[in-house]
């Protein structure tokens, strides 16, 4: 079975939630939609102040090419546009908030019912960019930007990750297990603006269930290719390496190996926003972790307040720790201010026995680290390295190489906080430079 | 929900932490120990308890008194006692055991900034140290004797390698060597430091680590192979001048030092490449020592030797990273 | 013999230099912070030496190595008022709201980038001491109360603790006794009153009283101190009702010499505490507690008849 050089085996954990069918969230009477979803150019909010929405409305306008809009989840008004703790960065940022009137209407001529296949190019690139589309996987990339390489990059292998390697989440298995149209779908749909007949639907070997669906349902253009279980192998650089054996250069992008990969939630929002005009407003969601009462895989609205889905899923208990997204690449979070987002693929709950907060020691050089990265680094020099804060050092050890993918903290066993390190050194790294243009 | 964590990614932490090894490792050392025991008798359990009680104290009050946190609850300090004493006659007087266990700690280890940052194994700083200052007590061996027996005296003579040694030099011939069955020192029936006397409950120990992935195959089996190797071209040339590989394999500290002091994390290169050039030089040095050398045995040398040579092969052998052009 | 073949490489290939150069580094702190802009007091001195142009722009030189080295170089070096930094949050944390456990490196920096900070206040110090650590000259160090402190006796200026802090609350003050506000809150009042109890509410009372219209507040900004225009009277910190106004060095209060004074009653007028009464033609006296050792009286007395209690 296909993988790559290097990652870890920490435990799965998610027979917690992947047996249980995904339940839609009741609707909240009120929404925090953030404008800022996405990675890249910023937003800026097309409503105000006691507007009415209705549900699937464009609520903000994208400010330049790398960026996405935000759409109403729901019909309502618009009661404020207030600042807001953001998920991601733990700072405020400016978010619409949304009081829904709980008639839920569509806005006028959605849904809409029509052939993607039979649309040009340019209709379906526009009605993705239009549906405010990101990498549902957390990293929150607008597709179309993916979806359109320079011209003189030439794309051969189109993969979509249904790898969900981190453990306890299983809101893609989920989907791709009852909604195997979806995803097909869309990836066809990817595959038809990439000017590509076949396409590569990567699944780890430990959702069986999956591969034997897919394998049915998939069309001869589609391969369906299990890998082998092993942390991080949803990471776009090491599922391509797995695939294809290829390694995309230092520096480079996915595409300087002629690949593109998607995320399978984004395939199945790729549908949506191509056959039916439905932006992006609702994504399905794994609520897991010990922390939580009845972990739940949940399809919620994008702006949900994290207070309705914690309550849903019948409370915390001993919660040591929430986390957006899965515990080996997810953001720790502090507040109850803050509401689901396009790239939220899960909520894990963990206590205080499953996470780590001990102090950590010095490096015993023992070399787990090296072992593990599957960037083929040496973490344990780049974290003596951050310690210190010599980022200049730090960028001859390949800092800008580091993923974060965490590997190499997991292993540890002076629980040094590696990643943390490497975040640390980048951002010193970001501000001299920033000092330097500015100078 | 204020008294949440916050932390950077990940979450979740392997139960393989720094105490965790540290254990294993002691559990690995344990059989070898254990025949020591059973073969010197209360002398050796004198001074594994007189080690490994001063390691704990001195590491404690050296941190007391820089003002350190104290860092004994990680088992290095145990694991540095052990080994130390493992590496001392068992007949050692309690003097020479903590101020062995001093300058393994202090000259060792705390230094160079504790544990982490020391470039040589402590436990071999102080075996060397205490062989060159004090030659007479560190190379008066007892000879084993059961536990059980009831002798008064204790009897001292020449490890193998010893005997070996001034065979050759007073003879010009190994075969003069009183003869050995290779059984007793795979079992630990000869004389040596307390704990590198049974090649058997070394091996198995140094299996342990191996299985539970304390450590990679990489240093023992390059180690004992290069040792076997070279010995055995110079024993196919001429049986009369040096012993067999066999011989060289189970006498001695070998087994004890690739399984045990050669695979100390801190002190080892850290990717497995490194790992293989260390123990064939590791392998080289010992057998140059033994054959040529001083001094009938080279492990300590030989591992000493290399360990300074770590942050040489660390940079020689860093991996080519993930998508270099 | 290797010592004879050392001893004569050392001469052989002895590097030429100026023996100005060598004085000049001898004044210089030798702690090679880089606060200069070279790369070390070597660098720096030599640059100083041989460029006529350049000037002094070493922070941590005190006057009597500055008066030596234009001497040594025989023109003047400009630079001089000297600074120390002074930390602008009080916050600790029974006063300041904590709003997570923060788990990781030890280094404001770094805790910033997780979650922006474990304390409440985004302007608030986040008491990892991360100042404490880069600098140079052992003159900062972290208290009791978790918040880090300046021994200006050692802080010479250079800075260090500024570039390091992520939140900004470091600032350079002059050193001869400059007053400055332990806040730098941009939350109003309102908002800021939840987060923590000493901070700047914003209340106005300082730049309202200030002699010297050296204080500026707004409601989103917290009072500002030009530190030009401050003259040290320190009338601020006594009407501060959060005492978040801070000083250099405690100001000498002072007294009058009775056999000078002529009694004209002019330091009386001037005094902004009303601290000095007395009957024309009397010698005045200074009411100790309520002098604030601002000196305006010192400057306006025509008889040279008052001065500071300097033992």
């Amino acid at each position: 079975m296909k993988t790559f050089k290097g990652g870890i085996h920490p435990p799965e954990e998610k027979d917690l939630v992947k047996n249980n069918p995904i339940v839609d969230l009741p609707l909240s009477s009120v929404f925090y939609v953030l404008v800022q979803q996405h990675l890249g150019a910023p937003a800026k909010p097309i409503v105000k102040p006691g507007d009415e929405v209705k549900k699937g409305q464009p609520l903000s306008e994208p400010l330049g090419f790398v960026s996405a809009p935000v759409h109403a989840p729901t019909s309502g008004k618009v009661t404020a546009i207030a600042k807001r703790v953001h998920p991601v960065t733990g700072l405020l940022a400016p978010c619409i908030v949304i009081e829904a009137d709980g008639k839920d209407e569509w806005v006028e001529g959605l849904p809409l019912n029509r052939d993607p296949f039979t649309m040009k190019k340019e209709e379906l690139m526009g009605a993705i960019q239009s549906a405010g589309i990101v990498g549902m996987g957390g990293a929150t990339f607008p597709t179309h930007v993916k979806l359109s390489p320079p011209k003189e990059k030439t794309i051969d292998t189109f993969i979509v990750n249904g790898a969900e390697c981190e453990p306890y989440l299983s809101s893609d298995h989920r989907l791709m297990l009852e909604q195997p149209e979806r995803v097909l779908n869309g990836m066809r749909i990817a595959m038809g603006i990439l000017g590509l007949n076949k396409g590569i639907l990567a699944i780890e070997a430990n959702k069986p269930d999956v591969i034997k669906i897919m394998e049915e349902k998939a069309p001869p253009e589609i391969m369906v290719e299990p890998l082998k279980v092993k942390y991080p192998q949803g990471a776009e650089k090491q599922l391509i390496n797995a695939i294809t054996g290829r390694e995309v250069p230092s520096g480079g992008l996915p595409m300087d190996v002629g690949a593109v990969v998607q995320n399978a939630g984004t395939c199945a929002a790729i549908w949506d926003a191509c056959a039916h005009g439905i932006p992006l407003i609702e994504r399905i969601t794994s609520v897991t972790g010990r922390g939580i009462k009845h972990p739940k895989n949940i399809r919620v609205r994008v702006g949900t307040p994290i207070q309705e889905v914690i309550d849903f899923c019948g409370g915390l208990t001993e919660a040591a720790k929430i986390i957006y997204g899965g515990p080996m690449m997810g953001i720790a979070q502090f507040s109850d201010q803050i509401s689901i987002m396009k790239g939220t693929s899960g909520v894990l709950v963990l206590t205080e026995k499953d996470t780590n907060i001990s102090w950590y020691s010095g490096c015993i050089s023992c070399g787990r680290c090296v072992e593990a990265c599957p960037m083929c680094l040496i973490p344990s020099t780049l974290s003596k390295l951050g310690e210190k804060s010599m980022w200049e050092m730090a960028l001859g050890n390949d800092l800008l190489d580091c993923v974060e993918c965490g590997s190499c903290t997991y292993v540890c066993p002076a629980n040094r906080p590696i990643v943390h390190f490497v975040k640390h050194l980048k951002a010193l790294q970001r501000a001299a430079n920033a000092k330097k243009k500015g100078a | 929900m204020k008294d949440l964590f916050v932390s950077s990614s990940p979450h979740i932490h392997s139960p393989e932490d720094t105490p965790w090894i540290m254990r294993q490792v002691i559990y690995a050392l344990i059989p070898g120990a254990l025949i020591g025991v059973y073969f010197f008798g209360i002398p050796a359990v004198t001074v594994i308890a007189v080690a490994v009680v001063s390691c704990v104290v001195v590491e404690a009050l050296w941190q007391k008194l820089t003002g350190k946190d104290i860092t004994i609850a990680d088992g290095s300090a145990v694991l540095t006692g052990l080994l130390l004493a493992m590496n001392l006659p068992s007949g050692s007087p309690w003097w020479l055991v903590c101020l062995g266990s001093l300058i393994a700690i202090i000259v060792g280890k705390q230094v160079y900034g504790g544990l982490g940052n020391n470039p040589f194994n402590p436990a071999l700083v102080a075996r060397v140290f205490l062989l060159i200052s004090f030659p007479v007590q560190m190379t008066t061996w007892p000879q084993p004797r059961s536990f059980f027996s009831q002798a008064a005296d204790t009897v001292t003579g020449a490890t193998p390698l010893g005997a070996l040694k001034t065979a050759i030099f007073e003879h010009g011939t190994v075969t003069a060597a009183p003869h050995l069955n290779l059984m007793d020192p795979f079992l630990g029936n000869i004389g040596g430091s307390l704990g590198e006397i049974s090649a058997l409950a070394l091996i198995l120990g140094g299996i342990y680590l191996i299985v539970r992935k304390v450590i990679s195959w990489h240093i023992p089996v390059c180690y004992i192979g290069s040792v076997a190797v070279m010995t055995g071209i110079f024993w196919f040339i001429n049986p009369n001048m040096y012993a067999d590989p066999a011989f060289h394999l189970i006498s001695g500290g070998l087994m004890l030092g690739a399984f045990f002091m050669a695979t100390d994390m801190v002190t080892t290169p850290i990717t497995n490449k490194g790992k293989i050039v260390f123990a064939i030089g590791c392998g080289v040095i010992t057998v140059i020592i033994r054959l040529w050398g001083g001094y009938p045995e080279g492990v300590s040398f030989a591992i000493l030797i290399m360990n300074a040579l770590v942050p040489l092969i660390n940079k020689a052998t860093k991996p080519g990273k993930f998508g270099a052009v | 013999m290797a010592a004879l073949i050392l001893g004569i490489s050392a001469v052989t290939f002895a590097v030429e230099m100026d023996p100005r150069e060598k004085a000049v580094l001898d004044q210089l702190p030798g702690a090679n912070c880089g606060a200069c802009g070279f790369a070390g007091c070597a660098a720096f001195a030599h640059e100083i030496t041989e460029n006529p142009e350049a000037e002094m722009a070493c922070p941590a030189v005190n006057e009597a190595a500055l008066n030596a080295m234009s001497e040594i170089l025989g023109r003047d070096l400009g630079g001089g008022a000297a600074f120390v930094a002074f930390i602008r949050c009080k916050g600790t944390p029974d006063q300041t709201e904590t709003r997570y456990n923060y788990v990781g490196p030890k280094d404001c920096r770094a805790a910033q980038l997780v979650a922006g900070g474990s304390k409440a206040c985004q302007f608030g110090c986040l008491g990892l001491g991360t100042c404490v650590d880069v600098c140079p000259f052992g003159a900062m160090y972290m208290g009791e109360d978790s918040l880090p402190h300046v021994i200006e006796s050692k802080c010479t200026g250079c800075g260090k603790c500024i570039q390091a802090c992520p939140r900004g609350i470091v600032q350079l003050i002059p050193s001869s006794g400059n007053f400055c506000v332990g806040c730098i809150s941009s939350d109003i009042s309102k908002d800021m009153k939840q987060l923590c109890k000493v901070g700047c509410i914003k209340c106005g009372i300082c730049a309202d009283v200030c002699p010297f219209d050296a204080i500026s507040v707004a409601k989103d900004k917290a009072a500002q101190i030009d530190q030009a225009k401050c003259q040290t009277c320190g009338l601020c910190v006594s009407v501060c009702p959060t005492s978040v106004i801070g000083f250099v060095h405690t100001p000498v209060k002072v007294h009058v010499i009775d056999e000078k004074c002529k009694g004209c009653g002019i330091c009386a007028s001037v005094c902004p505490v009303d601290a000095i009464s007395g009957i024309i033609k009397q010698p005045y006296t200074v009411n100790q507690s309520r002098c604030i050792g601002c000196g305006m009286c010192i400057d306006m007395c025509p008889a040279d008849a008052i001065e500071r209690n300097i033992s």
